[in-house]
């Protein structure tokens, strides 16, 4: 679906989910500025993500009942939207963070073995 | 859970999109201000701030468009709008939209209408278990293999056969017979009751795989000689006369024989053993009982055998060819033959099912290019607005589905609308198919299982998969055309009649479609007009008699006494009927024209008979025992000598009356009057006193037969033939004669308390339930092929109105050169007539190929009758002309200076 250049980010479907679910998880309630802002900290490279490809990952994951969005004031009393994770989120972060340790170790130990 | 939980706000958010639109929209601001704020805090003017805020954030259009795609379902999202879209369309040309939708559901509902017999008749099982495995036997001789040197066809077996083929046959699982109809008088319980019923071998109900409902079926104590008398009620027999009494199994129930084989008339105690289940019906629904056939060797019946489980009814056949040719000295050379018993149902139906399935589909392909032809002439109008559609970047592919979609609605709205038709169709087909249940009628049904028509679950799911293949095919040809507009072309502004030109108005496309439905109406006038034509003929045929006003009913009798007693009972009946007020004349006789009860009679000229006595074959005339008034009763014309008086009595000298026919191959060249000649048995002369028209005995469609006539107080009471089987009809003639039915029933009543009437009908309905079938035939393909004609009609008015507009400019310029009126009407005309002449020609040939499938279905005509072909040439022809001159005319009144100047 997606034509976009191959080296950015999101090329593996789920890895831009599991890092936003992360996100979430460990810093509360963001909007989606917040959260790629953050995304840009930890990032190498600054502002190669556009930030508006988040939108695609957060209204899934909303559709899955994983986060809830609902309009706050920012501290400058801007409206925003804030996104939360839920219950639901919780158990699939743990669940895809799991799965996601399990295949790069797997990745990485066939990289590995195919370079020595 | 997550994944049906979105799945659902996924298909929430096809049709539901403002909401989440609007929000997207304000997060997408928030963002954009959050980032500006960020950019300015950097030290960024507002200008910059906001462009850079921009650059962050990426292209926003492409970003709520992978949005959407996450949001909601994209095809289906792209479907709902191409719907929305269609609605809007649609309803914008009411008047369009109600033909469209009223052309195609003629022809779907005529298709759904026909497939629904087709779905009873042919796809769906008997109701019997497995049925498809239950065969019968045909053994056919020409007439050089028959010892009897006529050609032979039966399906009858022996008991002893029978017994042969169970005990040696490996293809058959069971095996059994039916030995034919038997009608009896069920007295004892109120007004006595007259049931038609089967004889059969008991083994039918196992060969069915049919259990009773109460009580037991027959087993093989009744396969014997001399087993005690017995029967077993159909489950609406049963409701209608025992009330459902469950407490049915053991009773007694009195029951006279009207066929028995002797002169005695004896009422016999039958033992019920059983009620078949509700909806058993073996071999109709007209059947109420059944009892075991007589069982002496030689006594037999049809055989009904069902196939073992995996063996082909062709090495059945081979088997069974052997066992019989083992036992048939004589049948040698016989070819023995298999056939399934659903066959034998719908064989005779089959060619009218192939016409009426072959009509349906031209219908519908008529309605089809005529709805073709509508979607071009609009796709014309539309042209600049699809070709801003596909400057605005919508893709071929898209365009296709946008028009596709919108001729698909057509359809499945015209869908809906033709199973209202389809179900309007079915009830006039019942209604033509329903014929009197009367077996003594033999009148064949116009198609079997009539009462299982009708529209169900399966009949609907055609009606939307034709809707379906017709929205594709009427709406294929305008997509494909309509989608490769030349944009450059379309957007410059040209008038709409030069642009329409290009893709919908080629001439050539034009002609086609005209061709092409006065091709296939035509084909269907002709079929249409030979059903009719030969309808005509048989409904006016010289059919000897004078059917109206006359009043038939049979008496059923209690007590029904030997012949002698029974005639002085039919005597005061027709004596006290010839009292009533309105009445003229009123006889009985052993049989009226179209009863299927046929009694011959050798007749000659010397008293011995021939020694040995010859078979009973098509050469002895029919013979009919009437009493005195028959003829005046009938209308059957004299036409020499005299009918019979009140003087022709017991003791005086025996008089007959012969019919033409008989008069013409007996006395060629000489006077039959005066005449003594020898019947029956009987070595005392008759002289003929009188001659008679001919009578159509058996049906309007079958050739007089030589016949005689006696008057039943001359006949000897001694012959056997003398009232030992079916009781007389009664007829009556007089003015309103339904009205008489109530008194005839207290005539009956005050002769015998417990006598019934039964089998009441006018000659008149005889007569038209004689021709239930050909009347059906006739009313449907007449109605295919009106509404054939009718829709190519509107065609063609279509096409030429359209080809019309689009010369307007055409015409004014050659009205402003000095072209006369007619010269344009004649421009017009020609056109479109030469295209129809070219379509009758093909429909004509396309008739001459397709008609012989009507061959079977015509009294009187060839298929290929000339006049019929001629009138339908000539009727479409007018039609034709007037689709074409209303247009024509339409032209001649362009104003040359508005014509020119809407350049």
């Amino acid at each position: 679906m997606s034509s976009e250049p191959s080296d950015r980010i999101e090329l593996l479907q789920g890895t831009l989910d599991l890092i936003v679910l992360r996100a979430l998880a460990t810093m509360g309630p963001q909007h989606a500025y917040g959260l790629a802002a953050r995304l840009e900290q930890v990032g190498d490279h600054p502002l190669t993500l556009n930030q508006g490809t988040l939108y695609p990952a957060l209204v899934r994951l909303d559709q899955k009942g994983w986060i809830k969005g609902t309009w706050q004031k920012t501290d400058s009393n801007r409206d925003a939207k804030y996104y939360a994770i839920t219950k639901a989120g919780t158990r699939a972060l743990e669940k895809q963070t799991e799965r996601w340790r399990k295949l790069a170790g797997l990745v990485n130990k066939l990289l590995l073995g195919e370079t020595s | 859970m997550w994944r049906l939980r979105r799945l659902v706000l996924r298909l929430f958010h096809v049709v539901r999109s403002g909401a989440a639109e609007a929000d997207l929209a304000r997060e997408v601001a928030s963002h954009l201000a959050l980032l500006e704020e960020e950019f300015a805090r950097r030290g960024l003017t507002p200008d910059e701030a906001r462009l850079a805020a921009k650059r962050a954030l990426g292209g926003v259009e492409q970003m709520k468009e992978r949005h959407r795609d996450e949001r909601s379902l994209r095809w289906l999202d792209d479907a709902w709008r191409d719907l929305q879209y269609a609605v809007r369309m649609l309803r914008r040309a009411p008047g369009f939209t109600a033909v469209a939708i009223l052309t195609l559901a003629l022809g779907i509902g005529a298709n759904t209408a026909i497939f629904s017999v087709v779905h009873a008749l042919l796809l769906k099982p008997l109701p019997y278990k497995d049925s498809d495995q239950l065969v019968r036997l045909v053994v056919t001789m020409s007439a050089a293999q028959s010892p009897t040197a006529q050609p032979q066809r039966s399906g009858r077996i022996s008991v002893a056969e029978l017994s042969e083929i169970r005990s040696h046959s490996r293809t058959l699982s069971h095996a059994a017979f039916t030995a034919g109809p038997v009608f009896m008088t069920m007295t004892g319980r109120g007004e006595s009751t007259r049931l038609q019923g089967m004889r059969i071998a008991p083994g039918v109900f196992d060969t069915l795989g049919e259990r009773a409902f109460v009580g037991r079926a027959f087993g093989s104590a009744e396969e014997a000689p001399g087993a005690a008398p017995v029967i077993i009620f159909s489950y609406a027999a049963w409701q209608r006369y025992f009330g459902g009494d469950p407490a049915i199994v053991g009773q007694n129930v009195a029951l006279a024989n009207s066929l028995s084989p002797n002169s005695q008339l004896d009422i016999e105690g039958y033992s019920v053993v059983g009620v078949m289940p509700k909806g058993f019906e073996f071999p109709d629904a007209q059947v109420q009982f059944w009892m075991p056939a007589s069982w002496t060797p030689s006594s037999g019946g049809a055989l009904l055998g069902r196939l073992e489980d995996g063996v082909s009814i062709h090495a059945a056949a081979a088997e069974l060819g052997g066992i019989l040719r083992g036992m048939r000295k004589d049948q040698q050379q016989a070819a023995v033959e298999l056939v399934r018993v659903l066959d034998t149902v719908i064989e005779p139906v089959k060619p009218a099912l192939v016409v009426l399935t072959i009509a349906v589909a031209f219908v519908l392909l008529i309605a089809c290019v005529n709805v073709a032809n509508l979607l071009l002439a609009r796709a014309s109008a539309r042209q600049r607005e699809i070709g801003i559609r596909v400057a605005l970047g919508a893709g071929r592919g898209r365009m296709i589905r946008q028009l596709l979609t919108e001729s698909l609605l057509l359809a499945l709205l015209s869908g809906v609308a033709g199973s209202a038709v389809a179900l309007a169709g079915t009830r006039l087909m019942r209604t033509l198919a329903t014929t009197f249940a009367r077996i003594d009628l033999g009148v064949q049904l116009p198609f079997p299982r009539v009462e299982e028509i009708g529209i169900d679950a399966t009949v609907l799911m055609f009606a939307v998969a034709t809707s379906v293949i017709t929205g594709l095919l009427c709406g294929l040809a305008p997509a494909l055309g309509l989608s490769r507009p030349d944009r450059a072309e379309l957007l410059k502004d040209r008038t709409h009649a030069q642009a329409g030109a290009r893709i919908g108005g080629r001439t050539p496309v034009r002609g086609l479609l005209i061709v092409t439905e006065t091709a296939l109406a035509m084909m269907l006038l002709v079929g249409g007009g030979l059903l009719i034509h030969s309808f005509v003929k048989l409904a006016t045929v010289e059919s000897g008699y004078n059917p109206e006003n006359v009043l038939t009913f049979q008496v059923s009798l209690a007590d029904l006494a030997p012949g002698s007693q029974l005639k002085t009972f039919a005597d005061d009946v027709v004596g006290r009927l010839r009292l009533l007020p309105g009445v003229e004349s009123a006889a009985y006789a052993r049989q009226l024209p179209l009863i299927a009860i046929r009694e011959s009679a050798w007749f000659r000229h010397t008293p011995q008979l021939p020694d040995p006595p010859p078979r009973q074959t098509s050469a002895a005339p029919d013979a009919r025992l009437v009493s005195q008034e028959y003829f005046e009763v009938l209308g059957i014309r004299v036409v020499a000598g005299r009918g019979f008086g009140a003087t022709d009595t017991a003791g005086q000298p025996r008089v007959l009356v012969v019919n033409e026919t008989l008069a013409r191959r007996e006395f060629p060249g000489e006077n039959p009057l005066g005449q003594y000649v020898y019947a029956g048995r009987d070595s005392s002369p008759w002289q003929i006193v009188g001659v008679v028209a001919d009578v159509r005995q058996f049906g309007l469609d079958q050739d007089p037969q030589p016949q005689f006539f006696a008057d039943f107080r001359q006949w000897p009471v001694t012959d056997p033939v003398f009232f030992t089987i079916l009781g007389p009809y009664f007829a009556v003639r007089g003015a309103d004669v339904l009205t008489l039915v109530p008194r005839a029933r207290d005539i009956v009543h005050g002769l015998s308390a417990d006598a019934g009437l039964y089998n009441v009908a006018t000659m008149d309905q005889l007569v038209s339930n004689s021709l239930s079938r050909p009347r059906m035939y006739a009313s449907l393909l007449g109605i295919f092929a009106g509404v054939a004609v009718v829709l190519a009609g509107v065609g063609i008015y279509g096409v030429i109105a359209y080809a019309v507009t689009q010369r307007t400019r055409e015409i004014g310029i050659r009205m402003a050169l000095g072209a006369q009126r007619f010269e344009v009407v004649k421009l017009v005309l020609g056109q479109s007539l030469a295209w129809t002449v070219i379509g009758i020609v093909l429909g004509l040939g396309g008739a001459a190929v397709v008609t012989r499938y009507l061959e079977g279905l015509l009294y009187g005509l060839t298929p290929l009758d000339a006049p019929t072909f001629v009138a339908a040439s000539v009727t479409f022809l007018l039609i034709a002309l007037v689709a074409s001159y209303v247009p024509a005319r339409r032209a001649t009144r362009v104003d040359p200076v508005v014509a020119l100047r809407s350049e």
